[in-house]
């Protein structure tokens, strides 16, 4: 089996060398497609027995100083990784082929993009695989390089090499991190095998703590997670469609994989660690769906959709690691099996709607929603598959988002935690969840409905024809496991019950998921139902009458007095100001017979980024304005006498109590 | 077919056109008229049921799917909650995760249907439910999450049949009858959130995303609305029932009473409170989120955790 894997990757490097070799911007498609389509085949082929229920496998190879001998492991969390990673990275070649080709027609030569995806392909292999914390370093290295190059595609804008460089600059700021993190673990085992720094990090202590942290951080940063996601809408909007696709649904994922991995190396978590995942996962999600619904850029609100969904990954993990620290199987089960089915469901629906994003870039020539607007009857194909995309995303019913957020509910709300604060925390942690699921419908409604639905809200915009199939294909396949997974769970179940397997779940893996069956065969049926009304809403549409929009009386309406995408998210993005700065351009007229003209301009801008650029900018100037204002306003230092009050009285309290 | 399940389906078919009817009435009776037929709203949708239908010429075919998939998630969502005082028509572990999904995507469909009109007014509505809904959504799970802690189950029927026994429960049911209030209210479109009698189109919510629809889809978001009403109101007078253990037409006739009696009261508010401005409404709204913050609260008093 370990033969397959390798030769696998083999054949990853021989296609991607020919690919640079090659000419022909055909040509090397095909070498990349064949190739990815074989080395898929042979990563599951090897995999395949460790789905059905095999124990892990693991071969070593020599390897030159000063690894000397690197450890080829494939365990249930590498198999439910490779299971999908690569198969994705191949519909995503195949997408690029269809997406790239108004380039090649114009002598673009693709061949190094091309062997790119292959070599994203490679990193795969290798991070999920290998037990060497060098050779580690090189796999994560080889995709973040491979994936800032393929952002930079259009690398004659400035304003994309900046986005590119952006994104190279805070991967390797993560980096440094995770190299510090190994460097500590080897100072003290003096060996770079993870089954060292495993045995080292099965006790307590703070060594432990410390490099808890700095993993955190590093994966936090390759996997956006709020404050360290400034450099991902950049990059998400800069990128090619299948780059943003892959990146956020496939690449990124590592950053998640990577903390699994070493919290399986770690065994049982102390409680701390599982409340700072779940807290950390929770503003993550919050954070990206405000984000999400005031983006005027589509590939922008996708990119900040991506931390929201790391984010509810997260609350998923934080909810596993929680009941691992209390001995509550039940909690594991439901932690993991929705934050990983949700990394799963995640790379289906945010891999489509960003495909969805490129074919309306590829027909419109821009991802302006402002500019967008009755894109449905045009592209109607791509609006249909988006629309799938969208509706999942907000883990709406029958599809596949609802059931990995199900399965986190049912951990967040079965009053399994062992004290009734514990729950608490817990049942407030569900309701933020809930607010991300509206808010997060809010989004997707605004951008689906902005772009695709109404009247062309810009008549000049040339609207070009449909994407062709080699875009459509991928797309279908993605959303038709959308709604596979959302009827039939238990398909994606299966890639992650191996990981399960792992983690002490107790003797009932499948038992503890029996409830959740139930509203699963109600799915079911509500998707039958759905389909049903489907067709009634199809056959009527035939023979009705047609008029005009109902214009409240006024018959002079225009496509430009529609509701815009600023309008729509305008009333939400009040409620929560202070977290969605905007920049406001403006010159308004100020008498009453204005003679010139004025105008207004809002955009919101990245709270974070924001603040970062503000420190650096003027830190010393803020520091003084802070500095002098408390000086000069009483309320400060009443505060300041107030809180050393109140310490004071609670260090008495604390002293009298003992 | 058992009686529990026939006393449902008799309330399911019945009560959402009665309960529309009682508001009205009510409302009517405040306001010194004599008021419509208790049934009109039935009398409505069968002379809707026989128009044809006209579709914006703008529309794509999500205009005339989205009314029936608003259809069908409230009927499902009215499958699962205990409409009539007994246990209903189905009931499984997180089933209040599903009843609050469903309406979101029934609410969804109605969004995306506004949207497809091109109309500044529908959009306009369409914003504003979205928007509200992201401060509802919370305080339904709030309230729902914490009548489960108490009760120590997990679906509808079980957790809304908390009977306050000891102080902490107490304020997490009264907590929880304040939250579900404001839930109905907004749901259903109703004074002081929304005015569905406005003729202004600019001061509505839910009316103004209905203004295209005609015919067969209008009929089927009337009765949508009026079946969510009932869901709604059925949750409360559940918490409400004090016999809700006792024999089942008994139960029924409590809850039957309880529901017509929250419609009394809708109606009542409705007559004597003006409409909130529209920057007001979210505010509100955050009164059911604080009424849930509380209700969770109160569940730290509560003996709750892993026996």
């Amino acid at each position: 089996m370990p033969t397959l894997l390798l030769s696998s990757l083999m054949v990853l490097l021989a296609g991607a060398a020919l690919c640079v070799g090659l000419r022909d911007n055909r040509v090397s498609a095909g070498v990349a497609l064949s190739t990815q389509a074989l080395a898929s085949a042979l990563t599951l082929a090897s995999i395949l027995p460790l789905l059905r229920g095999a124990p892990a496998f693991e071969q070593a190879l020599p390897w030159p100083p000063p690894i000397e001998r690197v450890v080829f492991r494939v365990d249930g969390l590498s198999a439910f990784f490779l299971s999908w990673s690569l198969p994705m990275t191949l519909l995503g070649t195949a997408y690029a082929a269809g997406y790239l080709k108004p380039y090649f027609d114009r002598g673009r030569h693709g061949g190094p993009h091309f062997a790119l995806l292959n070599l994203t392909s490679v990193a795969f292999v290798l991070i999920y695989t290998v037990q060497n914390a060098l050779v580690f370093l090189l796999g994560w290295e080889i995709a973040a390089v491979a994936a800032w190059l393929l952002v930079i595609w259009d690398y004659k804008s400035q304003k994309i090499r900046f986005a590119g460089f952006n994104y190279l600059v805070s991967t390797h700021v993560g980096l440094f991190v995770l190299v510090a993190a190994f460097m500590l673990l080897h100072s003290r085992t003096g060996s770079m095998d993870f089954h060292a720094f495993g045995e080292l990090l099965s006790h307590p202590s703070s060594l432990r703590a410390t490099v808890f942290v700095l993993l955190g951080v590093s994966f936090a940063l390759k996997s956006a997670f709020f404050p360290f996601h400034t450099w991902l809408p950049r990059a998400h909007s800069a990128a090619p469609a299948h780059v943003s696709a892959l990146m956020s649904g496939v690449i990124h994922k590592a950053g998640l994989f990577g903390f699994l991995r070493f919290v399986l190396l770690m065994g049982r978590p102390e409680e701390w660690m599982g409340w700072s995942v779940l807290g950390f996962g929770a503003l993550s999600a919050c954070f990206g769906v405000l984000s999400t619904a005031t983006q005027r850029d589509l590939k922008r609100l996708l990119g900040y959709s991506s931390t929201e969904n790391v984010g509810i990954v997260a609350i998923g993990f934080g909810v596993g690691l929680l009941g691992w620290s209390w001995n509550v199987p039940t909690l594991v089960l439901c932690g993991f099996a929705g934050g990983l089915l949700h990394i799963l469901n995640h790379a289906f629906f945010k891999c489509l709607l960003f495909y969805g994003a490129g074919c309306v870039y590829r027909a419109t020539h821009t991802v302006d929603l402002e500019r967008l607007g009755g894109l449905a009857k045009r592209l109607p194909y791509t609006a249909t598959l988006f629309l799938v995309g969208a509706l999942s995303i907000c883990a709406l019913p029958p599809l596949n988002g609802f059931v990995s957020e199900l399965l986190i509910y049912s951990g967040l709300l079965g009053s399994t935690a062992p004290s009734s604060q514990d729950n608490l925390v817990l049942i407030a942690t569900a309701a933020t969840l809930a607010f991300v699921g509206a808010a997060s419908a809010l989004s997707m409604a605004r951008a689906f409905g902005v772009a695709f639905l109404g009247s062309p809200r810009e008549p000049s915009l040339q609207v070009g024809e449909e994407a062709p199939a080699w875009m459509l294909g991928p797309m279908f396949l993605h959303a038709l496991a959308v709604v596979v997974i959302g009827v039939a769970p238990q398909l994606g179940m299966r890639l992650v019950r191996p990981v399960l397997l792992l983690l002490p779940v107790g003797p009932s893996a499948d038992a503890a998921l029996a409830p959740l069956a139930a509203v699963l065969s109600a799915n079911r049926a509500l998707a039958a139902a759905l389909l049903l009304a489907g067709v009634i809403a199809f056959a009527r549409g035939r023979h009705a009458r047609r008029s005009a929009t109902w214009g409240c009386g006024y018959t002079a309406a225009s496509p430009r007095m529609q509701y815009t995408a600023a309008s729509f998210s305008a009333q939400f993005a009040r409620l929560f100001e202070p977290l969605l700065p905007v920049l406001r351009r403006e010159r308004l007229p100020d008498e009453l017979f204005a003679q010139q003209s004025g105008h207004l301009a809002s955009h919101h801008v990245d709270a974070v980024e924001r603040r970062i650029f503000e420190v650096l900018g003027r830190g010393e100037e803020l520091v003084v304005q802070a500095s002098e204002r408390i000086s000069e306003q009483p309320r400060f230092t009443f505060a300041a006498g107030f809180a050393v009050l109140l310490l004071i009285g609670v260090l008495l309290v604390e002293s009298a109590a003992r | 077919m058992s009686l529990a399940v026939a006393l449902n389906l008799a309330v399911l078919v019945v009560l959402p056109f009665v309960l529309t009817g009682v508001i009205n009435r009510v409302k009517s009776l405040w306001s010194g008229r004599k008021g419509p037929p208790i049934f009109q709203l039935a009398y409505d949708v069968r002379r809707l049921l026989r128009k044809t239908s006209v579709y914006s010429s703008t529309t794509t075919p999500i205009f005339r799917l989205a009314p029936l998939a608003l259809f069908v998630c409230s009927l499902a969502s009215a499958l699962i909650s205990p409409l009539a005082g007994v246990p209903p028509l189905l009931s499984f572990s997180f089933d209040f995760v599903w009843l609050a999904y469903l309406w979101g995507l029934g609410r969804m469909a109605l969004l995306l249907a506004a949207l497809d009109t091109g109309s500044s007014f529908e959009g306009m509505g369409a914003a504003r439910e979205a928007t509200f809904a992201t401060l509802l959504e919370p305080a339904l799970f709030l309230v729902s999450g914490s009548l489960c802690a108490f009760t120590r189950s997990h679906s509808l029927h079980a957790a809304f049949a908390l009977h306050p026994h000891d102080g902490a429960s107490l304020l997490a049911w009264a907590a929880a009858l304040v939250a579900l209030f404001i839930v109905v209210q907004v749901e259903a479109a109703r004074m002081p959130v929304d005015d569905p009698t406005t003729h202004l189109e600019l001061t509505m919510i839910h009316e103004v995303m209905v203004l295209d629809h005609s015919g067969v889809e209008l009929a089927a978001i009337q009765v949508a609305s009026a079946v969510k009403l009932l869901v709604g109101t059925s949750l409360i007078s559940s918490l409400l029932n004090p016999w809700s253990q006792q024999a089942p037409l008994l139960a029924a006739a409590a809850s039957v009473g309880g529901s017509l009696l929250i419609a009394v009261v809708v109606g009542t508010v409705e007559s004597l409170i003006a409409r909130l401005k529209m920057r007001a409404v979210p505010q509100y709204i955050v009164v059911a989120l604080g009424s849930g913050v509380l209700a969770l609260l109160a569940t730290a008093w509560s003996s709750g955790g892993v026996p």
